[in-house]
């Protein structure tokens, strides 16, 4: 490595430790009393494609019956959740969270024969390659965070520690920070932040079809409400489903 | 993952579909000869205010249900206020419960021998449908894939409520197409609730029908709704 390149990559990694310590402090910010779980989950899989180098992220868990289910995702494109939904079935996410460890492809076109049905799919939502990082409480793995790339690559050492970093603050986010020394308190938290995906979802439709706007759009102005008035995502989409609030549209709506 | 036998659970499930308006107790019975619990009850209770036990396996596990329905109070409750599973494996352990959650339930169910309960509301999001309570006359959690086989049964109990209320006929298809309960199907929910005008649980009939009829996969029918291919518009209906 030539020296300009040394200090160029050093001034690059001080910005970055910039941002993962102020991502850090706003998710400590978010961890208060009576957080919403699916906030929480939502920031931090924004926070992976704004600090690390990837194109998209989502969390899946393990919903107890035998499939992962998405929880969050960093962006609302019909394509980008099939591609993580699809590994339900089959697939790098899977794999980590039945194999408890971080499963990785640097180029999808190598893997076909890997995951038969995800690698087609994945190449068509515009991917190329995908790691997986288990979310670990002591000897479970409750979920995968799943990240992809557009280009063939691999995270480096120090960006892999930082998703593993990402993955546990999201299993610290899921438990509500209760001591867990009861399974059925795990049990409990996952249910509920499942359930509460589907009531946002719920709500996401209820907005598209209203405001006749893009689920993406949709989750926005859910999250602005939630933030503006103080309010947990979750009681925001309560109250659209059942009428008695309708989020404001700044402009793109 | 642990292994749920959601196969063996999924097989059940379907031949449960096929017993018509008893489908509910046919469920509570099947959760009775597969997990280690001791009997299982049902109770509706839907936002639009209709309540009431709907089965029980035997008579303990009907005093259940109906104390909580008469006190509102009890584990039920709190799973349906919560919108997630309470999970007591030990009734008489201070570490699982305070003895003033529910004083007056704790009270009528220590008398009928019951030890452990595990209620699981009946809710897919915001549609919020009723509970499942499973007891045994002896402490100690569920395993792992007890709990799975007890919140897929709770999945298929939600259905049948869903269709008890309503005039739905399309019988109770659980997770049909393998992939159901996605973002999409939920997504597709809240549009067609607009749509026709309807409350959220009969806007998810309506999808269902909608698939029933037309032997499609759910998902698929809620992948045209989001794709704005499809309308549910209440001139239609």
């Amino acid at each position: 490595m030539s020296q300009d390149d040394a200090s160029s990559s050093g001034a690059r990694s001080a910005v970055r430790e910039r941002a993962v310590a102020e991502m850090f402090v706003s998710l400590a910010d978010t961890l208060v009393d009576d957080y919403d779980v699916v906030e929480v989950l939502d920031h931090l899989v924004r926070s992976c494609v704004t600090l690390l180098d990837v194109s998209a992220a989502g969390l899946l868990l393990d919903d107890q019956r035998g499939r992962l289910a998405l929880v969050a995702s960093s962006s609302e494109e019909t394509r980008l959740l099939e591609v993580f939904q699809l590994q339900s079935n089959q697939g790098p996410c899977l794999d980590c969270v039945r194999g408890r460890a971080i499963v990785t492809s640097e180029d999808l076109e190598t893997d076909r024969g890997r995951w038969p049905t995800f690698v087609p799919e994945a190449l068509a939502a515009g991917f190329r390659s995908v790691t997986a990082v288990p979310l670990r409480l002591r000897d479970d793995v409750i979920g995968g965070l799943n990240m992809f790339s557009h280009r063939a690559m691999s995270l480096t050492e120090a960006d892999m520690r930082l998703a593993q970093a990402l993955a546990d603050a999201a299993t610290i986010g899921i438990l509500q920070q209760r001591a867990v020394h009861r399974t059925s308190v795990l049990a409990e938290q996952l249910q509920l932040a499942l359930n509460s995906r589907v009531s946002i979802e719920q709500a996401k439709g209820v907005i598209a079809e209203r405001h006749n706007v893009s689920m993406d759009v949709a989750f926005e102005a859910l999250r602005r409400h939630a933030r503006d008035n103080n309010l947990k995502l979750h009681a925001v989409a309560a109250g659209v489903v059942m009428g008695e609030i309708t989020p404001r549209f700044g402009g793109s709506g | 993952m642990a292994d749920h036998q959601p196969d063996r659970w999924d097989e059940l499930l379907r031949e449960a579909a096929l017993a018509g308006a008893g489908q509910a107790q046919r469920i509570a019975e099947l959760c009775v000869e597969m997990l280690d619990v001791t009997g299982a009850g049902i109770s509706l209770a839907s936002d639009s205010g209709t309540r009431g036990v709907i089965c029980a396996t035997d008579d303990v596990a009907m005093r259940i249900e109906e104390m909580q329905v008469t006190l509102g109070e009890g584990p039920c409750i709190d799973a349906m206020t919560a919108g997630g599973p309470v999970l007591v494996p030990d009734l008489d352990s201070r570490q699982d419960l305070s003895p003033d959650r529910w004083p007056a339930f704790l009270a009528g169910v220590a008398s009928a021998g019951v030890r452990a309960v595990f209620a699981i509301p009946l809710r897919i999001g915001l549609i919020s449908l009723g509970a499942m309570d499973l007891y045994r006359d002896r402490p100690g959690p569920l395993r792992d894939g007890e709990l799975g086989g007890a919140l897929l049964a709770a999945e298929a109990a939600g259905l049948a409520l869903l269709s008890l209320q309503t005039s739905d006929d399309g019988g109770l298809r659980v997770d049909d197409d393998g992939k159901a309960f996605q973002s999409q199907v939920h997504q597709a929910t809240g549009m067609v609730m607009v749509q026709a005008g309807v409350t959220i649980e009969q806007a998810f009939l309506l999808l269902r029908a909608r698939a029933f009829a037309s032997g499609r996969p759910l998902s698929a029918v809620a992948a045209d709704v989001v794709g704005r291919r499809l309308r549910f518009d209440s001139e239609d209906l």
